[in-house]
């Protein structure tokens, strides 16, 4: 099994890893780093659960990135938003605006959230939710979701 | 009722945080020394097959491999996935003849996914590399994907127990009025009707797609129990269907109930945990381990059970619903599960929603070579929803009927049978929500804008109403128990097995026993999920937990709230009915310097000793706990109309949702945010089974659209701006005056969509989805009404 030697960066942590070229970056957070934060929806894209953050606003799908790809890349899922304690501005929104039910997909859906921000703080609410397909909520309808993400967008 | 203190706020759900910064535990994400991996082989090629040869041989050899498992290898004893046959008496169970047809793993394949064998490894991909080598060979069946072809002479039986591959009609010995729920006479109702309409609808098998896909852990040791992590909605009937299964005591089991990442019904009964627990049991001591991929969890679980809905229903000039016959017959997959459930409830609703003169319907369920179907939001009331409002809009058209004024007119209320005959609804909102909703959508000038219309693309509005349930009373049992501990600082902790699906119902319960104790939000714990510590409840189905749970939580908090009140009598010499407690301090009314606070008795219930000087305790010890065992008295059910406005460009077939109005009563809401959460998500599910969702298989059975891609659903940007009306009418028997919210909310929006569409196309779709392809078909065919 071919393997590449990475330098990967969770949440602001180090990691050097061996990882064999076809692991994703989902198996490498949940399984050889045991942060188990990003979900597991469908494995194929097609879902959004897996969704995190690279160099803190760009949002891809843990599950159809390759770990070796990531190669000196800094990732941050929705356990680093937190930060000393102090919830990110789109984790406030999302529990003002109780847009969380079962909250499988809310860690993909803050990372997306955010990652929308990062390019528009200011988007229309076509915009959020133009951009939030993708990410699949089978809980809420989206209606809390677009809005926390209007409260966030109010304050960053 | 306007004095509450924390019902009715707004406040954070108790797992937000958690939720929200990724700490909340789910079964996958479970970490123990020693896992191992369980993979649950699946028939993949055929839906309907006989095992004639399995060699696990080679997979037994592969690395990493522990164990192999085949259908001897594991108990021999059958069951059902389902939780009916725990909930009613001996002699009904007989009637309704709910059996054990589901192996562990089978040598009989029955639908496309189902289990035949099970391989333990040292991780995920051994034990799918292993898969691969196991050697199967198969004798193809004849496949039955509808009715018609299951219950012909000469087909394959399911079963030998269900002959004709009928797997359930409602039986004879409880409606003895030829097998049919009824009243009246509906022959001589249609005799008497001035208009009578007639259709065969189609609903589509359609999946409840929680994001969580189906995960488990299973260990078997701890000196011979069962342990067994599962997000199951029902830990305590999977308690003791695990118990029976595996023949144990029920003490040597433990059901650890993990977040549940979203139910709607998946999660009612057993899905895989006899797979998984099977395996623990052959590598005793050790964790197994079992995660559904998405495109197994999507044929290896339940499904809504598709159908052919015949209604006949005829009227009088002036509207009089003189007479409904109906008979639904339900294509139910590979085995019997919820056979009986959703077929009579389907039909329940259908009686509880209007006032039918005459009435009668018949439910049969027939098996077939698919997904089993089991318990989906709704259980039944989507599908009654779609035929039962479109064809009444029918002929209100032909009448000549405002579609408002009728249904306010004939719909049941309080005082009437409700959809089960002998409780009467105990109160009803749904004029104002109907007339809180047509103002809010523009009902009257909507309907004569779009009358006359032009141009390629049409308007439209519809309307649909619902009632449910608030639990399972009285066709099934009804119980919960819990215990509120009371702490020896005056902060306690609620004891009980109710889940929260993520609706909220953890916290809409804290605000019920904070209020009920007069404790702030923050001095009452949660505690549920272990069947270790918690008591029984019958699970979260039924739209129930809020209802009943919260009515035990009450009688739980009253009850320890009542022995405070003892202690403080005793230690302000005064007669309890004098004192009053609050702010955690109990005074004799009147006098507010003759206080004793709540936590000094609380201390003195846990610290106490004889004192050496007098001899005496101090005040009185004993630590406080309150308990109840609530069987729900009676059932409240919600009432919502749904209000929908689309545009259907008639060249592309699309249908866009402009605006959506619901308006529920569901009596007093505890968290306004949790209900509005629930009708909000119910709308996104309810119009996606009338437009868009539908499981589809080829000829040979096998699904073509398991995952995501292949099945649509309304995203962010499918859905409208929604208007979410409460009409919270107090029920006099409900925790504060509540109803229920978790399922409605799906119901009426399944109807609403189908009638607006067919207000702005003039055209009706008796088969759903009613997809774009549908849509420009009817058009050819059936041209634009001027
Ligand atoms: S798990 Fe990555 S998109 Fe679904
Ligand atoms: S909250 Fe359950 S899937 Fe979004």
């Amino acid at each position: 099994m071919k393997k590449r030697s990475i330098s990967l960066t969770v949440n602001g942590t180090v990691h050097d890893l061996e990882v064999p070229v076809h692991r994703t970056l989902l198996q490498v957070l949940r399984e050889d780093l045991d942060q188990v934060e990003t979900k597991y929806g469908c494995g194929t894209g097609e879902c959004g659960a897996c969704t995190v953050l690279v160099d803190g606003e760009k949002a891809i799908l843990g599950c159809l990135t390759l770990a070796a790809s990531m190669d000196g890349k800094s990732i941050t899922t929705v356990a680093g938003l937190e930060k000393d304690g102090q919830l990110h501005p789109v984790q406030e929104a999302f529990i003002e605006e109780h847009a969380i039910q079962c909250g499988y997909c809310t860690p993909g859906m803050v990372c997306k959230s955010v990652s929308i921000l990062a390019k528009n703080p200011k988007p229309s609410e076509e915009e959020i939710r133009h951009n939030l397909e993708g990410n699949i909520c089978r809980c809420t309808g989206y209606v809390k979701i677009v809005q926390a993400v209007q409260r966030a967008s109010e304050r960053i | 009722m306007s004095d509450f203190k924390v019902i009715g706020q707004r406040v954070p759900k108790v797992d937000a945080r958690r939720k929200v910064t990724g700490h909340q535990e789910y079964a996958d994400d479970l970490r123990m020394p020693g896992m191992l991996y369980g993979k649950i082989v699946r028939c993949m090629e055929y839906a309907h097959a006989k095992v004639t040869k399995l060699d696990l041989s080679q997979a037994a050899k592969a690395p990493g491999v522990v164990k192999v498992l085949g259908p001897k290898d594991v108990t021999q004893k059958g069951y059902n996935s389902g939780v009916l046959d725990l909930m009613v008496p001996e002699p009904v169970g007989q009637m309704l003849g709910d059996i054990e047809d589901q192996l562990v793993f089978t040598d009989h394949v029955k639908f496309q996914g189902d289990a035949i064998a099970g391989i333990i490894a040292t991780s995920e991909e051994a034990a799918e590399r292993a898969a691969e080598l196991i050697q199967v060979e198969y004798e193809p069946l004849p496949v039955y994907l509808t009715a018609e072809e299951a219950k012909k002479p000469d087909a394959v039986q399911f079963t030998p127990l269900k002959p004709g591959n009928l797997a359930f009609a409602l039986p004879i010995q409880m409606f003895p009025d030829g097998a049919a729920y009824a009243w009246g006479d509906s022959e001589a109702g249609f005799a008497e009707a001035d208009l009578i309409v007639e259709e065969t609808f189609t609903l589509p098998k359609v999946k409840q797609c929680q994001m969580e896909p189906h995960t488990y852990v299973a260990r078997y040791g701890d000196g011979g129990r069962l342990n067994c992590w599962t997000s199951t909605q029902m830990p305590k009937c999977i308690h003791n269907k695990l118990a029976r299964l595996f023949e144990l005591p029920m003490s040597r089991v433990h059901v650890i109930q993990t977040t549940v990442g979203g139910g709607f019904g998946c999660r009612l009964g057993m899905i895989a945990e006899p797979q998984v627990c099977a395996m623990a049991m052959a590598v005793q001591g050790k964790p197994v381990k079992v995660s559904l991929l998405r495109e197994e969890d999507w044929l290896g679980s339940e499904s809504r059970h598709p159908g052919k809905y015949k209604m006949k229903i005829g009227f009088k000039k002036d509207g009089t619903p003189i007479s409904m016959d109906a008979h639904w017959i339900s294509e139910g997959g590979g085995y019997y599960t919820h056979a009986s459930g959703v077929q009579f409830t389907l039909g329940a609703w259908l009686a509880g929603t209007y006032k039918w003169t005459n009435f009668r319907f018949k439910g049969d369920r027939y098996y077939t070579n698919t997904t089993p179907c089991g318990a989906y939001r709704g259980y039944g009331n989507p599908q009654n929803n779609f035929a039962m409002e479109q064809l009444i809009d029918r002929a209100l058209n032909q009448l000549g009927i405002d579609k408002v004024e009728w249904r306010k007119k004939w719909h049941k209320t309080v005082g009437d049978d409700g959809w089960c005959m002998g409780v009467t609804y105990a109160s009803c909102g749904l004029d104002e929500c109907l007339d809180k909703g047509a103002k809010a959508i523009g009902w009257e000038d909507k309907i004569k804008k779009y009358a006359k219309q032009t141009g390629s693309k049409r308007r439209g509005v519809g309307v649909a109403v619902m009632t449910h349930t608030s639990g399972a009373m009285p066709m099934l049992l009804e119980h919960t128990t819990c215990t509120v501990k009371i702490n020896e600082d005056a902060t306690a902790e609620l004891i009980f097995s109710c889940s929260d699906l993520g609706t909220g119902a953890h916290t809409s319960l804290q605000q019920i026993g904070a209020e009920t104790l007069g404790f702030p939000l923050e001095d009452v714990h949660v505690r549920a999920q272990d069947s270790d510590i918690s008591g029984f409840d019958i699970g979260a189905h039924a739209s129930r937990t809020l209802y009943v749970g919260g009515s035990a939580v009450i009688e739980a908090c009253e009850d320890a709230k009542r022995q405070i009140l003892e202690r403080a009598a005793t230690a302000l010499e005064a007669n309890q009915d004098d004192l009053v407690m609050e702010n955690k301090k109990v005074f004799v009314k009147g006098s507010p310097d003759k206080s004793i606070d709540v936590a000094t008795i609380c201390y003195q219930g846990v610290y106490n000793w004889v004192m050496p000087d007098t001899g005496n305790w101090i005040g009185i010890p004993g630590q406080i706990q309150g308990y109840s065992s609530y069987f729900a008295k009676h059932n409240s059910p919600p009432w919502s109309a749904c209000f929908v406005e689309v545009e259907v460009d008639t060249e592309t077939g699309q249908v866009k949702v402009l605006d959506c109005v619901a308006a529920s009563d569901v009596g007093k809401a505890i968290h306004p945010p949790s209900v509005e959460g629930q009708v909000e998500g119910g709308i996104q599910q309810g119009f996606g089974q009338s437009c868009m969702e539908a499981m589809i298989y080829d000829e040979k059975g096998l699904c073509l659209n398991n995952t995501f891609a292949d099945y649509r659903m309304f995203g962010p940007s499918d859905m409208p701006k929604i208007t979410n009306i409460l009409v919270e009418e107090h029920d006099p028997f409900g925790p504060y005056g509540a109803k229920s919210a978790g399922e409605g909310g799906q119901v009426a929006p399944t109807g609403a969509i189908a009638n607006a569409i067919y207000n702005a196309l003039g055209i009706q779709f008796t088969e759903g989805p009613i997809t774009p392809e549908r849509i420009l078909k009817a058009i050819k065919e059936k041209g634009l009404q001027a």
